[in-house]
């Protein structure tokens, strides 16, 4: 990794460029264009903002391009505004290029009289030039070049065109010329932006012209639908939709039946209980199962069309001791290592199968549609449907991302509350992520449980989770106080997402997510064994017996699912599936859903509290804790009341 | 160095020394209250709303602003009208200048996109979405006639 703080190298001379310019204008797809190996993200100290850096070769010459994240005025106002400028400091000899979107000529030109101020060598790329064409509008670059006194290039980066008129112009990179008009020192920043726009106005006045088309293109009009008060409604049921489908149907259902029954438990799983075996031998018999997986495409939760069944005939983890025979020590630690690897609780046969075989299918499908979603522009669209809302709670329409983020994993959202700009909404949010917002994890797990209840009792759970969701919002931004940040939210056109683009995106965060969580995976199914070993599961399930017996109304042995809960609330969930299906099924549909919401209601994982106490303070954590768990029951224990009271 | 309170109800000044009525009274040391010498009402110190339950509690007080009939507010705009930006309206310097890096400053023409559910406005080719309060901040003038039907 580069140290950003590393001696420019480049001081000789133009050995530098820099890419900067206004948020969502292809940047990144130009950098891409510009260079094409040895790519290098780093950190910067204090801040989440990443720089990524390449060499690349231009004209015989080797450069090194960085690329700096979008910011709409030089101002250290925010991180990403104070990277760039620490950015340009640290490399004093670079060439700046400044990309502009076409169609936004006036606030690229506001950034460009800022940049002018450096007095640094600079070229103008004016990037989605097909796009400014297409609503009408042209621009007479060689009058603009004149004008500022710098190259312009006009390119449209997706379809890498202009990258190399691009690449010719970067020697002819010239200081630009200052306006006549000095700007006053003393003024602050908005008045010095001010002055600036009057003097931008008066070179679109020779430069820019406009004929709006008749029609609007098709994406503009999806555009407009998607934040309109009604179609809007439609157009978020059915992205929503949509995305249940991918995520919950043929992520959750189709791809984990795959994977878990017909890779693992059919294949993987007997093959490791083998060679276990051959390593770790005692006298034992495996039992052996038949095991059939069925694939096809789902069209509702509880149909789907065949494609194919597959049987098999496989040994499974439960095993017996030869009958008669006494086990010596040595055998009974070859035992305990067996157990721990391919046991009931073992490292492959449930930590790593679960892992791969049950969250991996339904995390990658989640975090595809989430870059889809992402690129295509509809966050800030989804963003202004749920601005009210999210404002009763303190929030707004911004913290739309990492909620929704946390659908997917709730450590990773718990990380990107960063965006948020104020303390309040970062706490508020971090709260209903850790509390109410069920991962794609859970999720899996929760969709098998709601396909045992009947459709009024999913809706019950739909509306607890909802409701709490609002009520501890609004509690939590009333308790923590201060500033709600405002909501000035630019709504980027909708884009056709790149794929190129989405998969890299995908796999970051999946990368992210198997390192981050693989590894707690494997713990939590290591204190489990322990704890199993010990003989402890039982009596700690004592202890808690009235609350889950009394307050719960649920049957003893769910204690475990909740005591596992406090380590990861979807293992809890799968305890809670295991006690709701199978031959010796123990609860009752009233029960299943007091189990379901009490478990959705815990604290994700260890993982999510450590990241609350990284990212806030173990107090905040603590406190956070504190409250939740209790919570959990308590509304466990209401519903389970209300539902006895009602005698559902 | 003496300190001096001023008592919210007569106005009379007075050093705080003399004031803590803490001999004789039977809350002692710990009534936090004051007794104005002059005309005897008892006050807290310091008000001190800032507890979790008063926020949880508190309302904050209405705003109210009132100007003349040619000039409205981006919130009484119609979805497609054209105005120009008079002024920015209250709040901070960051927030008036997070909106002029967007282009929004006074002289600029935005266009109303929609009101519900939330305001969103268009200015040149930026499409900006912005919280209610902020766009009823936002006072305009529409241009005449005959340019907003263009």
């Amino acid at each position: 990794m580069t140290s950003p703080r590393a001696p420019d190298r480049g001081a000789r001379g133009r050995g530098t460029t820099v890419l900067v310019g206004n948020p969502n204008v292809g940047k990144s797809v130009l950098f891409k264009n510009l260079t094409n190996r040895y790519v290098t993200v780093s950190n910067y100290p204090g801040t989440t903002v990443e720089i990524v850096r390449a060499r690349a070769n231009f004209n015989g010459r080797d450069i090194e391009v960085i690329d700096t994240p979008g910011i709409n005025d030089l101002s250290p106002r925010s991180d990403d505004a104070r990277v760039t400028r620490r950015v340009l400091d640290e490399h004093r000899g670079a060439t700046i290029v400044q990309v502009a979107d076409a169609k936004n000529l006036r606030r690229a030109l506001l950034l460009t009289l800022q940049l002018a101020e450096l007095d640094r060598p600079m070229v103008l790329v004016l990037n989605m030039f097909d796009e400014l064409e297409e609503r009408g509008g042209q621009i007479d670059t060689a009058r603009l070049s004149g004008l500022l006194g710098v190259p312009v290039v006009a390119t449209v980066a997706p379809r890498n065109v202009g990258t190399s008129d691009l690449v010719e112009a970067l020697p002819q990179a010239r200081t630009p010329k200052r306006p006549e008009q000095a700007l006053p020192d003393a003024a602050d920043d908005y008045e010095r932006n001010r002055i600036r726009l009057a003097q931008v106005n008066e070179i679109l006045a020779d430069t820019y012209s406009m004929h709006q088309p008749a029609h609007a293109p098709a994406g503009v009009r999806l555009g407009f639908w998607a934040m309109h008060p009604v179609k809007g409604l439609a157009v978020l049921g059915l992205v929503l939709a949509a995305v249940f489908w991918f995520v919950g149907l043929l992520g959750a259902g189709t791809a984990v039946d795959v994977f878990e029954v017909g890779l693992f438990q059919q294949h993987l799983n007997p093959l490791a209980i083998r060679a276990v075996d051959v390593v770790l031998p005692f006298p034992h018999l495996h039992h052996t199962e038949t095991v059939a997986v069925s694939v096809g495409i789902p069209a509702t939760p509880v149909h789907e069309i065949p494609l194919g069944t597959l049987q098999r005939d496989v040994i499974v983890p439960g095993y017996a001791v030869d009958p008669g025979v006494e086990l010596s020590a040595v055998q009974k630690v070859l035992r305990f290592g067996h157990d721990f690897l391919v046991g009931e609780y073992g490292a492959i046969t449930m930590a790593l199968s679960y892992a791969f075989a049950i969250v991996l299918p339904i995390v990658t499908a989640f975090f595809l549609a989430f870059s889809i979603l992402e690129d295509s522009g509809y966050f800030s669209r989804m963003a202004i449907m749920v601005h009210r809302v999210f404002r009763f709670m303190g929030l707004n329409g911004k913290a739309v991302l990492p909620m929704i983020l946390g659908l997917g994993c709730d450590t990773m959202a718990t990380m990107t509350t960063r965006i948020l700009e104020t303390r309040k909404e970062r706490i508020v949010t971090t709260m209903l992520l850790a509390l109410a917002v069920p991962c794609s994890a859970q999720l899996g797990v929760l969709l098998a449980l709601m396909a045992t209840l009947a459709g009024p009792g999913t809706l019950v759970w739909l509306g607890v989770v909802i409701g709490v969701i609002l009520l501890v919002g609004w509690l939590t931004a009333r308790v923590v106080g201060g500033e709600s940040s405002d909501f000035i939210l630019e709504i980027p056109p909708m884009r056709r997402p790149q794929v190129s683009n989405v998969l890299v995106k995908t796999a970051s965060r999946l990368n992210w997510y198997l390192k981050e969580v693989i590894p707690l995976f494997v713990l939590g199914t290591g204190i489990l064994f322990l704890l199993d070993a010990a003989n402890l599961l039982d009596g700690i399930a004592r202890a808690v017996e009235p609350l889950v017996a009394g307050w719960l109304g649920l049957p003893k042995e769910m204690a475990n699912a909740f005591l596992i809960g406090f380590m990861r609330r979807d293992f809890g969930a799968v305890y809670i599936l295991d006690a709701a299906t199978g031959p010796d099924a123990v609860l009752s549909p009233h029960q299943i859903l007091v189990a379901m919401v009490t478990i959705t209601l815990f604290m994700p994982c260890i993982a999510n509290f450590l990241m609350i106490a990284k990212e806030h303070s173990m107090k905040t954590a603590w406190s956070m804790a504190a409250f939740i768990f209790p919570f959990a029951f308590f509304v466990g224990g209401l519903i389970n009341h209300i539902g006895q009271w009602l005698s559902i | 160095m003496a300190e001096y309170l001023t008592c919210s109800f007569c106005g009379f000044e007075f050093e705080k020394t003399d004031t803590l009525c803490s001999h004789g009274c039977p809350m002692g040391p710990w009534c936090g209250l004051i007794r104005c010498p002059s005309c005897q009402y008892e006050f807290p110190e310091k008000p001190q709303p800032v507890s979790w339950l008063s926020r949880l509690l508190g309302k904050p007080p209405p705003a109210k602003r009132d100007y003349p009939a040619t000039v409205r507010s981006v919130r009484e705009l119609k979805r497609g009208e054209r105005a120009a930006v008079l002024c920015l309206g209250g709040g901070s310097s960051s927030r008036r200048n997070s909106l002029a890096v967007f282009g929004l400053v006074p002289g600029a023409e935005l266009t109303v996109i929609q009101q519900q559910p939330t305001c969103v406005v268009r200015i040149g080719e930026t499409e900006l979405a912005l919280d209610p309060d902020i766009a009823r901040g936002i006072l305009v003038e529409q241009p005449e006639p005959d340019t907003a039907a263009t």
